[in-house]
């Protein structure tokens, strides 16, 4: 498989308001995340709030350049925003994100929405833009009568399915879904990642899909990077990652997966706080929370380390068997 | 905390400056204060005198300069009517008007916000919708309709208060009401707005389910976080006590601030204009101050306190 | 005797119903999930029988608490049982506190209403209360506000908030959705060590199955304002009855099994404007016949245990079949 994107070394710094006191501080969203994403697969993101998985993927997607390293997509860097190389490359890559509605002209047919991007790419015109239009709400399960709808009159799941039509109007090679089915009610996600699981396949997509439902992740993608405090601790395959996980925070994630029919027996419950990216612990971010930290942890940062198929940032190697048991 | 005020101070005085500078230039584009104030059949070595006098004839940008210089060592120059000093007419003037704006002013609170707050709580009901209806019909007629309507109904139809003057209490009912009138519509609007917008929020529903009885709901927990947009509003208000009578006072012949601006910038008197410009600048930026101030005292969340995690 | 005892509650907005008759028992102690989807009523129950729904809703039917009539109570009464029988927490912890007032002058409300207790004696009680739900460092922290505490920490200081009026029941509504996944299992740890030691009831309302199973002895399954299914947690797992139970069990990718493509129930929840004549669940069921188009199906005992409102129900050995076909398949 080649290599689509390759991101190298990237750190991103947003500066905070001045405060009250005057002061402003920096925060580092993500803090040197090396990765690459292959042609034709989906990559799993997985973290909890403050992890820095939005902040990457929009770099992912060129909408945020990084304040350090570089983004490197088929070869060539990743071009500034705004330049003419850059609008070039926007019908290549596409974001559906968490809020439908939000995402949605509220004042215009679906079929409008669905036709925009063609339009302003100048993809098609009159039959041609009407027909590929229909072909689209065809392809993601929407009802021809459903053409002339506002998104207020369509459900959660329909309107999803149309945030995922307009992505696909200008044949993108490469999608970056941010929660895409977070909002959506149980039943109804599963028929949103079937469909997304259809799309890759039929259309040879490549993928990144962040998450912090581990379960979707772990269905829908082939590689998942897990991350704390804008790195990443790990990345396996998917299904090694959550059969097998290496880093004592992805084992507690996988641990904490409420399983239906199951009790609280058995699970490791992480102590302490979610982590606070203005406020980052000396050497591995997630000594504070880790049980099997010690002062070596709380000294020196760990890299990414090949063992097993796995990548893993930990100090101390820690085994699946050790926390089963 | 200190960094915040300088940067506050700061700032309003830039403010300030950018206010002075403005109305220096206008006033100096917009016509002779010479010719004006001698009037159109003065002979010409009078209208050279006067200027002279006063400087008109240097290039702009040193009367800028020496404008500055002046105010900066808190002379805001005399007046080319009277020779008095600016800052002493101006001064005078304060205090009728603020007998006018400060009693409205306490109306606008004591009625207009009450009434937002009822029709809030009360929903839907008659009273709401009398509510709502009163305060369109204040915001929405401007007030030298409103005052000229009061005066035919109250002075020269009724015959119960005077239609004009400064000779007792009397005298200031009309123009009160007339001032009051539309910021009690706008501030019953807006408390009734920010009202039902609390009303709606979840830590309202915890407070209910909490077994806190409503009337202590409303008291602690709706009221406080109302306020915060409220004194936005009421911000504006206290920022124009000076300079918010132009009207009224002209309305209702009231020798206030509002006369002198008409009269100074019809006889184009530079130096009473611009320390009435000053002065209303002045007390815009301060009453801003305090609002911020204001926002700081009612919402810890405005208080940026680095969270202690 | 079932200590709060729900009969037919009936609830319409504009004349809309949203809710078509709810029966519901909790017994003193135990330990019941709430299972739906958005819109399926599990909340407005909750919220109507505590009288908390806004005015223009129209609530009929019966909620006894310990005998006593709920429904249709004045609101002093209602006042009297909120916070101190029956407590309440809430989906988004961060904005279900007062922003602009000190946690701890929250939590102490709850103690002056209902425990009498001021001053020091409640500030004393508010730490404990603060230490018995984890927040790290209460002396400290009980004098800051709500934006000064993480999600996680706003739910801890809720929890705390509600039992501050020791009451008999928690309705805890979807307590943990809106936080991070290790928060989340904290939050579960911490409401099940709590009814452990309390023996305090608990409805845990949840659209989340594996959550509720967690904290949860019996959960009713709701769908589109009816309770399709009760059970105790293990055989509704094991051996869902109503279609719509075991179409959301399937929905549900499993963390354990491989890449398998998931199982949705197809279609949409039905608007409530526009209900379906007979089943609510029949447009969307796979098992649905022309009696279920005309008529609805009530809650029926079934012989293996539980209550099923379905005209076929799934058989057991149907559902262990069918699971078996789903792993060969």
């Amino acid at each position: 498989m080649s290599i689509l994107l390759d991101v190298r070394n990237v750190v991103q710094t947003y500066t905070t308001a001045r405060t009250m006191f005057g002061r402003t501080s920096e925060i580092r969203a993500v803090d040197g995340i090396d990765l690459t994403v292959r042609e034709g697969e989906i990559l799993g993101i997985v973290g909890e709030s403050g992890s820095g998985k939005s902040t990457l993927g929009r770099m992912l997607l060129g909408l945020e350049t990084p304040s350090r390293g570089e983004v490197i997509y088929r070869g060539n860097p990743m071009p500034p925003p705004h330049s003419v190389e850059w609008r070039a490359l926007r019908a290549h890559m596409q974001l559906i994100f968490q809020d439908p509605l939000a995402a949605l002209d509220r004042r215009m047919t679906i079929a409008r929405q669905i036709a925009e991007p063609l339009e302003i790419h100048g993809l098609a015109k009159g039959d041609a833009l009407r027909n590929r239009v229909a072909e689209l709400m065809a392809k993601v399960g929407l009802r021809k009568d459903q053409a002339n709808r506002y998104p207020h009159e369509l459900s959660g799941g329909q309107r999803q399915r149309v945030v995922i039509a307009r992505a696909l109007a200008s044949a993108p090679r490469f999608l970056v879904c941010d929660e895409p089915v977070s909002a959506l009610d149980v039943s109804i996600q599963a028929q949103v990642v079937n469909l997304l699981r259809d799309l890759q396949e039929r259309e040879r997509l490549t993928m990144v899909f962040i998450s912090h439902d581990l379960k979707v992740v772990r269905n829908i993608c082939d590689r998942v990077a897990v991350m704390y405090l804008g790195r990443v601790v790990e990345e396996a395959p998917s299904d090694q990652i959550f059969s097998d996980p290496r880093h004592p925070y992805t084992q507690a994630l996988v641990s904490s997966i409420p399983r239906p029919g199951q009790g609280l027996s058995g699970r490791i419950v992480l102590s302490g706080e979610p982590p606070n990216p203005a406020n980052r612990p000396t050497g591995c971010a997630f000594h504070p929370r880790c049980r099997f930290a010690d002062a070596q942890c709380a000294a020196t940062q760990p890299e990414l380390q090949r063992h097993d198929g796995h990548l893993a940032a930990c100090l101390k190697f820690v085994r699946a068997r050790q926390f089963a048991a | 905390m200190f960094r915040f005020i300088l940067a506050k101070l700061v700032r309003a005085f830039l403010t300030i400056l950018l206010v002075v500078t403005f109305a220096f230039i206008v006033l100096r584009m917009s016509g002779d204060p010479a010719q004006i104030m001698l009037g159109p059949d003065a002979p010409q070595d009078a209208v050279d005198a006067f200027r002279a006098r006063w400087g008109l004839d240097d290039p702009l940008w040193q009367q800028y300069l020496a404008y500055l210089q002046q105010i900066l060592s808190f002379d805001f120059g005399v007046s080319m009517r009277d020779q008095s000093p600016a800052i002493k007419l101006v001064l005078e003037r304060i205090p009728a008007t603020l007998a006018l704006t400060i009693p409205a002013l306490i109306l606008k609170l004591c009625i207009g916000i009450p009434a937002g707050v009822y029709a809030a709580l009360h929903r839907q009901s008659v009273a709401d919708r009398g509510v709502i209806m009163a305060s369109i019909f204040g915001f929405t007629i401007p007030s030298f309709v409103l005052g000229l309507v009061l005066v035919l109904i109250f002075a020269v139809t009724l015959d119960w208060l005077p239609s004009g003057g400064q000779d007792s209490w009397r005298h200031a009912i009309l123009p009160i009401a007339t001032l009051s009138i539309g910021g009690i519509g706008i501030l019953a609007r807006f408390s009734r707005s920010a009202m039902i917008e609390v009303l709606g929020q979840p830590y309202i529903r915890t407070a209910m389910a909490k077994g806190l009885p409503w009337r202590d709901v409303v008291w602690r927990h709706a009221l406080p976080n109302a306020a915060v947009p409220i004194v936005t509003l009421v911000g504006f208000m206290v920022g124009s006590l000076i300079a918010g009578a132009v009207v009224v006072e002209s309305i209702f012949s009231w020798p206030g601030v509002g006369r002198l601006i008409v009269v100074s910038v019809a006889n184009r008197d530079l130096a009473v204009v611009q320390c009435l410009l000053l002065v209303i600048a002045a007390s815009m930026v301060m009453a801003n101050l305090l609002v911020d101030f204001a926002y700081g005292l009612l919402d810890p969340r405005l208080r940026a306190k680095p969270a202690a995690h | 005797m079932a200590f709060v005892s729900i009969r037919d509650l009936r609830v319409a907005f504009d004349g809309v119903r949203v809710l078509h008759g709810i029966d519901l028992d909790i017994g003193k102690g135990e330990a019941i999930g709430l299972v739906g989807e958005s819109g399926c009523g599990k909340s407005v129950t909750w919220l109507a029988a505590l009288g908390l729904l806004p005015g223009k809703a129209r609530v009929e039917g019966s909620v006894t608490l310990d005998g006593q009539q709920l429904i249709g109570a004045p609101r002093s009464q209602l006042e009297q049982i909120r916070g101190a029988r029956i407590a309440m927490i809430f989906q988004d912890p961060s904005s279900s506190l007062n922003p602009v007032q000190r946690v701890g002058r929250q939590i102490g409300e709850s103690l002056r209403l209902h425990r009498g207790l001021r001053g020091a004696q409640a500030r004393t009680e508010v730490l404990r209360l603060m230490d018995m739900v984890g927040i790290p460092d209460a002396k400290r922290r009980i004098d800051l506000y709500p934006h000064e505490f993480s999600g996680g920490q706003c739910q801890r200081i809720m929890i705390a908030m509600a039992l501050a009026g020791q009451p008999d029941l928690l309705i805890a509504d979807e307590p943990t959705t809106a936080l991070d996944a290790t928060i989340q299992a904290q939050i579960l740890e911490l409401l099940s060590g709590i009814r452990r030691e309390t023996g305090m009831a608990l409805v845990f309302i949840s659209h989340d199955l594996g959550a509720v199973s967690a904290v949860c002895d019996r959960a009713a399954v709701m769908y589109a304002g009816r309770i399709v299914e009760t059970n105790d947690i293990r055989s509704l797992f094991a051996a869902p009855a109503h279609p719509y139970t075991q179409g959301l069990l399937r929905a549900i990718p499993d963390i354990d099994a491989s890449r398998a493509r998931l199982v949705p129930i197809e279609g949409t929840v039905p608007d409530p404007a526009a209900l379906p004549t007979g089943c609510a669940f029949a447009p969307r069921c796979p098992r649905n016949s022309q009696l279920c188009q005309n008529y609805a199906p009530d809650l029926k005992p079934q012989s293996a245990g539980g209550v099923v409102s379905c005209f076929y129900p799934v058989e057991a050995d149907q559902t262990a079949m069918s699971q078996r076909q789903e792993v060969w398949a």
